[in-house]
């Protein structure tokens, strides 16, 4: 069920008022809650409910375990195991057949043929985002950072629709502590929810779609048939439009758990305006980048073993985490462009002599422009098929100026244009905007609500392509 | 039980960051039924279109129930006029119209009668100043060969792409209400009169529910003789089109797929399409793909070895569609059939 449908409206126009209606006794809000979830993932496909089940009793289960023991060792073992099976349904769903043709191939070039077969295994949507919740809860209780909870509170944790196929990845003690008493039905910040679902909407159905159709598939389809110009312009835009389908799906989210009374993490904070890839992962899928953090990078040692041990835990982090995004050598790829990145901005940093030269308008501006090259630069790997297909983008992004540019059009750099400068707004223009809404009486709130609708459903393509992040 | 009370007296206002108010969930609960139902009526010839152009079934049955009234009252009440606005400042007034439209084409003197096989031309030569025209269209099956085939011509200056790849996505012949490649193909021949065409239609197409179909005329099942006999008359319609006025049509035929059902329909559709195509030729090639992408037991494969030999992924994860290497290897071989027909290489040994 995609957010921008009028089943999810529908849906989400049942589950709103009985919701809050069923709020004050939590015994039938909880069951009532997963239902809802489960019937919005099965959506997509009703046998993946029964893998997102196993993945709550199992979570459940060995959670409870590691808090009863009292043994380290007892319990270091039983967090292996709950790892082991959470890590091995994500390696079997998602990496299976990467692994097989990748071993296969690899031998096959010393001649020997390895009897692995791939088996065409089917992707559940939403698998990465709720395992990775799954171990952060599992590992909060093994660290003793939170206390597990029965069974009824830990199923809605974790299949609550609004984060449930594409984040944010929201930690336990974020949104558990929110489920287990009733949300006050009095305040409600509906004008925020309404602001986050609106420009979700926007940036989601408007702007990555329209990139997407003018100009992105198109040149990274066939680079080769393309200008420079136009191949330079389609990588921008491909920035922008996985910005803009990102940020708009976790803002739909956002709004949508707001509506109900349920406060999620930010996840995006105006990533293009970083001023370097440090500050670009501080900005862009924060919740990932902090669960990378938290639960990947300070395991392997972080940065307490010294600049060489630091260099590879920041590598071998975005090497996972570029791995996390898709089953191919170019996600891989992208991951290996950012851990560089980070590694000779530490390297940088931590150079004898070294002083932090104090921030000018000109220093920020050059740092955001040259940031923003290399960020676009990996792009290429992300949207690529293979490395061929990344060499081809960016062969011809040399190799063909002056020719004619006929998808470099006005509406292409307008949409590129909104998408960029939306980051660069005042940050109190948007919370202006907020408090004057919320102060119109209700009859012009929703007179607002449906005008923006009607520009977004009239401006949007017939139908909505799935979300980037979903087939991750 | 476990119950929480919360008290019932009016709350005192309570804002939140940047001084914005507080709202009760009543009140969400009615801004987003209001907003809705206002939008209902506002966007109501789009909701229309968009109800019509579902598969058949209930859920359409439903839809057009609720939004055939709604289309109604909003006309009615002049709230369809912003929207109307608004798509036409856009350039995209006829995003709302359902035409379903089957065009046949006018008789031509080039049909050749079906017994009769032309005699073998020399052929047509094309450079860098004198370019083959290829459009490449189709349902969204064509996409990832189209981008292949317009990879491969690239180094190839004798060849140059009509209007990008034109797949769009679930069409097909029988639906021409959700897009009407019957006008479109008609549309295209004319403006930009390509020499060559590569077209990949089908996959979209193995339904019951047919539109456009001639009054007084009834269509039966999926695979009836009623229904065959329809599709053939759309195939025929967008073959004949094309190819009326000299072009050369590739017509790429719908692959095995993982589900044996759908092979099976598909397998109806890509009949019609050979049958079709032996009719026109000289003018109509058809390119079977079944057995590119059969393993080694004649069934369905998501990954085969390439060329190299390389075990590579060919089909995508919805056991329908197509990756790259899929793509590169259909695009070779439409490539294969259009050099049959034209030349486009000599050029390049300066002949």
């Amino acid at each position: 069920m995609l957010f921008p449908t009028a089943t999810f409206a529908i849906f989400f126009m049942v589950v709103l008022p009985l919701s809050w209606l069923l709020q004050p006794r939590p015994r039938r809000w909880r069951p009532f809650i997963v239902a809802a979830s489960f019937v919005f993932y099965a959506g997509w496909d009703w046998r993946f409910c029964f893998l997102l089940a196993f993945s709550i009793l199992w979570n459940h289960v060995l959670a409870t375990a590691i808090h009863r023991r009292s043994s380290p060792r007892a319990r270091k073992q039983l967090l292996v195991i709950a790892l082991v099976g959470n890590v091995g349904l994500l390696g079997y769903f998602k990496y299976y057949d990467f692994f097989v043709t990748s071993t296969n191939n690899l031998f096959a070039l010393v001649g020997v043929d390895l009897p692995l077969e791939a088996r065409s295994i089917v992707l559940p949507v939403g698998i990465s985002f709720f395992t990775f919740m799954a171990i952060a809860y599992v590992v909060d209780v093994y660290r003793g950072d939170f206390e597990p909870v029965r069974l009824g509170p830990f199923a809605a944790y974790l299949s609550f629709f609004p984060h449930l196929v594409a984040g944010p990845i929201v930690r336990p003690g974020e949104l558990i502590p929110q489920m287990s008493s009733p949300r006050d039905p009095r305040y409600v910040d509906t004008s925020r929810a309404f602001f986050l679902i609106g420009t979700g909407l926007f940036m989601k159905v408007v702007i990555a779609n329209y990139l997407a159709s003018n100009i992105v598939d198109e040149v990274f389809g066939a680079p080769n048939q393309h200008s420079s110009l136009e191949v330079l312009v389609a990588i921008y835009a491909y920035a922008v439009q996985i910005y803009a389908d990102f940020f708009g799906y976790t803002n739909i989210a956002i709004g949508v758990a707001l509506l109900l009374g349920f406060t999620f993490p930010q996840n995006f904070d105006a990533p293009y305006t970083a001023t370097s890839i440090t500050d670009f992962w501080r900005r862009w899928h924060m919740t990932l980048s902090r669960w990378l953090r938290d639960y990947l990078y300070i395991p392997l040692g972080g940065n307490r073993g010294g600049r060489l041990l630091t260099y590879r835990n920041l590598m071998l982090t975005m090497l996972i985490g570029g791995l996390w995004h898709g089953a191919g050598w170019t996600f891989i790829a992208w991951g290996g462009i950012h851990g560089t990145a980070l590694c000779v901005e530490r390297w940088w940093r931590w150079r004898p002599g070294f002083v932090e030269r104090p921030w000018t308008r000109g220093r920020r501006a050059w740092h955001r422009f040259v940031t923003f090259q290399v960020v676009c630069f990996a792009w290429i790997f992300f949207r690529s098929d293979s490395f061929a297909d990344a060499w081809d983008v960016i062969h011809r992004l040399f190799s063909a100026w002056g020719e004619s540019s006929p998808l470099v059009t006005g509406g292409v750099l307008a949409a590129i244009a909104v998408g960029l400068g939306s980051q660069y707004l005042p940050r109190h223009l948007p919370l202006q905007l907020m408090a004057r809404f919320s102060r119109l009486p209700i009859p012009a709130q929703a007179a607002v609500l449906s005008l923006g609708l009607l520009v977004i459903h009239a401006m949007g393509p017939e139908g909505v392509a799935p979300f980037i992040y979903f087939q991750f | 039980m476990e119950t929480h009370e919360t008290p019932r007296r009016r709350p005192a206002p309570r804002t939140a960051e940047g001084g914005r108010r507080l709202n009760s969930a009543g009140s969400a609960v009615v801004v987003s039924l209001a907003a809705l139902f206002i939008a209902l009526f506002l966007n109501a010839p789009g909701l229309h279109k968009s109800a019509s152009i579902q598969p058949a079934g209930w859920k359409r049955d439903v839809a057009l129930g609720v939004t055939g009234p709604l289309e109604s009252v909003s006309s009615a009440l002049f709230l369809d006029r912003p929207r109307r606005a608004l798509k036409a400042a856009l350039g995209r007034s006829d995003d709302d119209d359902i035409d379903t439209a089957v065009a046949a084409p006018q008789p031509k003197p080039t049909t050749i009668p079906p017994t009769q096989t032309p005699t073998p031309a020399k052929r047509a030569r094309f450079t860098p100043n004198h370019k083959l025209g290829v459009w490449i269209a189709g349902d969204s099956l064509v996409i990832v060969p189209g981008e292949s085939l317009l990879r491969e011509v690239a180094g190839n200056k004798a060849i140059g792409a009509v209007e990008g790849i034109d797949g769009r996505i679930a069409s097909g012949l029988e639906r021409p209400d959700v897009f009407n490649w019957f006008t479109h193909v008609s549309d295209v021949m004319e403006q930009d009169k390509p020499r060559a065409a590569v077209l990949m239609f089908g996959g979209n197409d193995d339904h019951n529910f047919m539109t456009g179909i001639p009054e007084g005329h009834e269509v039966g099942t999926f695979g009836s003789p009623s229904w065959r006999a329809e599709y053939r008359r759309r195939v025929a319609t967008v073959m004949d089109t094309v190819t009326r006025n000299g072009g050369y049509l590739v017509w790429v035929g719908l692959p095995i797929t993982r589900d044996s059902d759908q092979t099976q329909r598909f397998d109806v559709i890509n009949s019609i399409v050979q049958t079709e195509a032996a009719k026109r030729k000289g003018r109509v090639s058809y390119l079977d793909t079944y057995f590119f992408f059969a393993g080694d037991n004649g069934g369905y494969a998501q990954y085969l070895e390439d060329s190299t030999g390389k075990l590579v992924k060919m089909r995508a994860d919805d056991g329908v569609h197509f990756e790259r290497p899929a793509g590169d290897l259909i695009a070779q071989k439409v490539l294969d059939q259009l050099e049959e027909h034209y030349d486009f290489t000599s050029w390049r040994s300066g002949r």
